[in-house]
């Protein structure tokens, strides 16, 4: 681990409704700088660590019951989404990510800063085809250019610690690859630490640095990215597991002869 | 001519009232039953602060403005915003009882006299068909317009009014951007509350503040309805359907029936199209 | 000794009981034993009180149904009741019709009614059917209004009617409508109570949590949507007409659009959706103007003018809304209900799993 860690979160654990325990015990760092990937199957509690390091609104019924978040060191445990957008921590999340209702154009200035390095014009110049649509309504955007339009709002925010939620979600191979590729060159031009979810265990892999699985509300594994992408566990349940052509049946493979106890 | 006055000036109040209730909707999918109340308190505010100063209308504005800070701030902070999660009929109801309250309020306050705002300037303007419109009435009618344009400006143009518009699609959203999200609904009661008040002073100017008058709610909910629960364009358009029908009503047919007129036509648009003229299509259960 | 919890069932049967406990059961026995003794040891003006917070009841337990828990929001509870006392009129009055076949005559012209406005609910719901039933209010009142004006010079302070008169008794005084009161209404509870916890009373429910999921699952919203309007306005109906027969005078200017509000303050009070809920919640908003006028007389003189204790007793009912909305969302029912679980649960701490309340 190179970097300091821009954000450190502790033995975090969340509940719903006071009585669904949605993740438990997630310590992970992220260092400055660097991209972090953490992936993991649906319902793991991805989203759910996302949405506490970002910040839940007081209407929601959710609480943050035991940990610590701390980013440079200072605790950020249970502030309201603006705070903590204003203190840099900016998230993508997975559904809603843009203003349906609103066009590219005001899209963008919602988000932008009066005293921005980041531009609107900047923007534009990462994600061309944005600046071809900018008159029309998000809502009718392609789920890529919606991508394009939550990552430059993002952006546009000024963010520290982007947190993006599902970026792969609903689009074509090619077009995740571009994005991811995009992604990286930004992270790289504007020293910006990423944390990034994905279900997409392999895309996510191949732009991060470091990774993080999660499996059923605990973290199960960690470490460098390009390791990760050769661990066995790794490439048999998230990678689609290379060596399964050579096993002759199901009973071979590793999934059907134990079960999947990490921590035991 | 004095059908033409009447109907503008009265479309003007009822237009202001339905504006307020389309910001609410709009900002926190809440249906304002209290509106009526909020426009006649506010009236009665404006009268009173005019009259502590012996007669100052600069003091009397200064009064209505800080009535809608207060109130509209008071009302988001302490109510609405603690019930965000729950039921839609939860906030409904709260309105009502806000309204009651209201009302109480004007009787025990201002013991439910009945008061006139005169601006104590003659009816100075003679039209032809021999209809009058004095200064009030002319005021009125350009207050309403200049409020409509500036709001419209507003949320067109202005950075705040695009973060209003975000906000009032997807508060999450909003807040994980840096909008206070507590702030700008805040600002839209006040801003609701405002043209409440200027409707009920514009109605105590020509008609008469009193208990009665909260009927006058009633008809720009229903103004609101017919043109489409969250659009401005629609609050001006329902508001001359709804004057139009209320002013032919009471010369033509029957003026008992005026007061329940206002509802006839809703449900004549509600079986026809029930989001209103204007109004987004949206699935009905979202209200 | 191991004891079973207020929540542990072992068959359908069980869980369908009204009384689980016995201290339930010694509880209604008091209270029957209380009502009877009442009549004997109180003054004319306490019975009255008490008379009309019975009427009060069989009106809220109308509206508790069809808003608590079939979802409706119904804001045309006041016609209802002008529909009962309009009809006892014109049948007391025109048709000369004994007190016996009125009452149940007014039942079925507030089903008629009931059935009419509930047809809007079948393609509305929320703010919108409210508003539908706002504009039947009205279209009701303006009714009843014409007629009112047409009945002749002397009807501007109201129209008057007889006592009632059930065989050779005369139903007359507090103590008589007291104990007719009484019965009717303890009838009416246990007819609610029952359909509440069979069929109808789940089919209403489900409605109201989610009515597409309700007539995915085959509950014909449709019949069970109009059947809570007609028992709602049955019930509001019969409440009307024996207010009629019972203050003897009938005007159609008492049944305003904030008698419904009251109506609905009386069900938000109690709590909604449970039948203990709606009589607490009727005696409360009943029993309150006359404890704000309590207070107001322990004040000195110079703070009593009538329109201030006017005023604090209408705004007292909106207060109430506004707090208990924001502060006790289920009601006096769910104080009762919560006073009963720290007991039966001590010295094991209660703590509500509701998932709205923080």
């Amino acid at each position: 681990m190179t970097g300091n860690p821009l954000l450190q979160v502790r033995q975090l654990e969340v509940v719903y409704n006071r009585v669904a325990t949605a993740i438990q015990g997630v310590s992970l760092d992220v260092p400055e700088g660097e991209i972090v990937a953490l992936v993991g199957t649906n319902g793991a509690g991805k989203t759910t660590t996302l949405r506490a390091i970002s910040g839940f609104l007081p209407s929601e019924d959710v609480a943050i019951t035991d940990g610590l978040i701390t980013l440079r060191g200072e605790s950020i445990n249970g502030r309201i989404p603006h705070q903590l957008a204003k203190a840099g921590i900016i998230l993508v999340p997975e559904r809603d990510k843009v203003f349906a209702t609103l066009s590219v154009q005001d899209n963008l200035a919602f988000a932008a800063r009066e005293d921005g390095a980041m531009t609107v014009d900047r923007v534009y110049g990462y994600f061309p085809r944005l600046r071809e649509r900018s008159s029309q309504l998000a809502g009718y955007l392609s789920g890529g250019e919606k991508q394009m339009l939550a990552i430059g709002m993002a952006l546009l925010c000024r963010p520290t610690l982007l947190l993006i939620d599902e970026l792969s979600l609903g689009l074509a191979p090619i077009a995740i690859k571009e994005l991811m590729e995009r992604l990286r060159e930004i992270s790289r031009e504007l020293r910006l630490t990423v944390l990034l979810v994905e279900q997409n265990a392999k895309a996510a892999l191949s732009i991060a640095d470091r990774g993080y699985v999660m499996e059923s509300g605990r973290i199960v594994f960690s470490g460098k990215a390009d390791e990760l992408l050769l661990h066995p566990d790794v490439r048999e349940f998230y990678l689609g597991g290379a060596g399964q052509a050579d096993s002759k049946s199901y009973r071979d493979i590793k999934q059907y002869r134990r079960k999947r106890r990490w921590w035991s | 001519m004095e059908f033409v006055a009447t109907v503008v000036i009265l479309t003007c109040t009822y237009a202001l009232l339905a504006s307020g209730i389309a910001i609410l909707y709009k900002a926190g999918r809440v249906v304002n039953f209290a509106h009526g109340e909020i426009a006649i308190v506010g009236g009665y505010v404006f009268y009173s602060s005019g009259l502590m100063a012996g007669g100052s209308p600069w003091f009397a504005v200064i009064g209505a403005v800080v009535f809608s800070v207060i109130t509209g701030a008071f009302i988001y902070v302490a109510m609405m915003r603690r019930v965000v999660g729950e039921p839609f009929y939860v906030a409904i109801l709260i309105t009502v009882g806000i309204a009651i309250v209201l009302k109480a309020a004007i009787i025990v306050i201002w013991r439910a006299e009945q008061v006139t705002i005169d601006v104590g300037v003659a009816p100075a303007i003679r039209l032809a068909g021999g209809a009058t419109l004095s200064y009030m009435d002319i005021a009125s009618i350009v207050l309403t317009i200049a409020f409509f344009v500036v709001l419209h400006l507003f949320f067109t143009f202005t950075r705040l009014g695009v973060q209003f518009r975000g906000t009032a699609e997807n508060a999450l959203l909003a807040s994980q951007r840096g909008v206070n999200v507590n702030l700008v609904l805040s600002l839209a009661w006040m801003i609701a509350v405002a043209a409440a008040t200027l409707s009920g002073v514009l109605y105590g100017g020509r008609a008469f503040l009193g208990s009665a008058s909260v009927s006058i709610g009633l008809a720009g909910l229903t103004a609101a309805l017919v043109g489409g629960l969250d659009s401005l364009r629609g609050a001006v358009v329902g508001a001359f359907i709804v004057a139009l029908a209320q002013y032919l009503t009471v010369r033509l047919i029957d003026p008992v029936l005026s007061e329940a007129l206002p509802f006839l036509i809703l449900l004549v648009v509600m079986s026809v199209r029930p989001w209103g003229l204007f109004g987004t299509v949206e699935e009905l259960d979202r209200v | 000794m191991a004891r079973a919890g207020t929540n542990l069932r072992t068959s359908y049967l069980e869980s369908n009981e009204v009384l689980r406990r016995p201290y339930q059961k010694l509880l209604i026995v008091l209270v029957f034993a209380a009502a009877l003794i009442l009549p004997f040891t109180s003054s004319d003006y306490f019975l009255h009180l008490v008379n009309l917070c019975f009427l009060a009841c069989i009106g809220a337990l109308g509206l508790m149904i069809l808003t608590g828990f079939c979802g409706q929001i119904s804001l045309g509870h006041a016609a209802f009741l002008a529909i009962g006392a309009f009809t006892t009129v014109v049948l007391t009055v025109h048709a000369k019709m004994p007190f016996l076949l009125v009452v149940p005559a007014a039942a079925v012209s507030g089903a008629v009614v009931g059935f009419l406005v509930g047809l809007p609910s079948l393609r509305f719901r929320g703010v919108y059917l409210a508003i539908s039933t706002l504009a039947m209010h009205y279209a009701i009142v303006f009714l009843c209004t014409s007629y009112q004006a047409n009945f002749g010079t002397s009807a501007s302070a109201g129209i008057t009617i007889a006592d009632p008169v059930i065989g050779s008794l005369r139903l007359s005084g507090e103590h008589a409508w007291y104990c007719f009161l009484l019965v009717l209404l303890t009838l009416v509870t246990v007819g609610c109570v029952n359909l509440v916890r069979t069929r109808p009373g789940r089919a209403w429910m489900a409605i109201r949590d989610r009515d597409i999921a309700a007539e995915a699952l085959g509950i014909n919203l449709t019949r069970y949507k109009l059947a809570a309007f007609m028992l709602s306005a049955m019930l509001a109906s019969v409440s009307g007409s024996l207010a009629a027969y019972y203050s003897n005078v009938v005007t159609v200017e008492g049944y305003t659009l904030d008698l419904a509000v009251i109506y609905v303050a009386m069900i938000i009070v109690g709590g909604m959706g449970s039948v203990l809920g709606g009589l607490l919640g009727a005696i409360f908003i009943t029993l309150l103007p006359y404890a704000i006028d309590s207070v107001f007389e322990l004040l000195p003189r110079a703070w009593r003018f009538g329109s201030t204790v006017f005023g604090v007793q209408v705004g007292a009912v909106g207060l109430c809304i506004i707090l208990f909305l924001l502060f006790e969302p289920k009601g006096l029912a769910e104080i009762w209900r919560r006073t009963e679980t720290y007991f039966d649960r001590w010295p094991f701490r209660y703590r509500p799993l509701d998932s709205t309340r923080r």
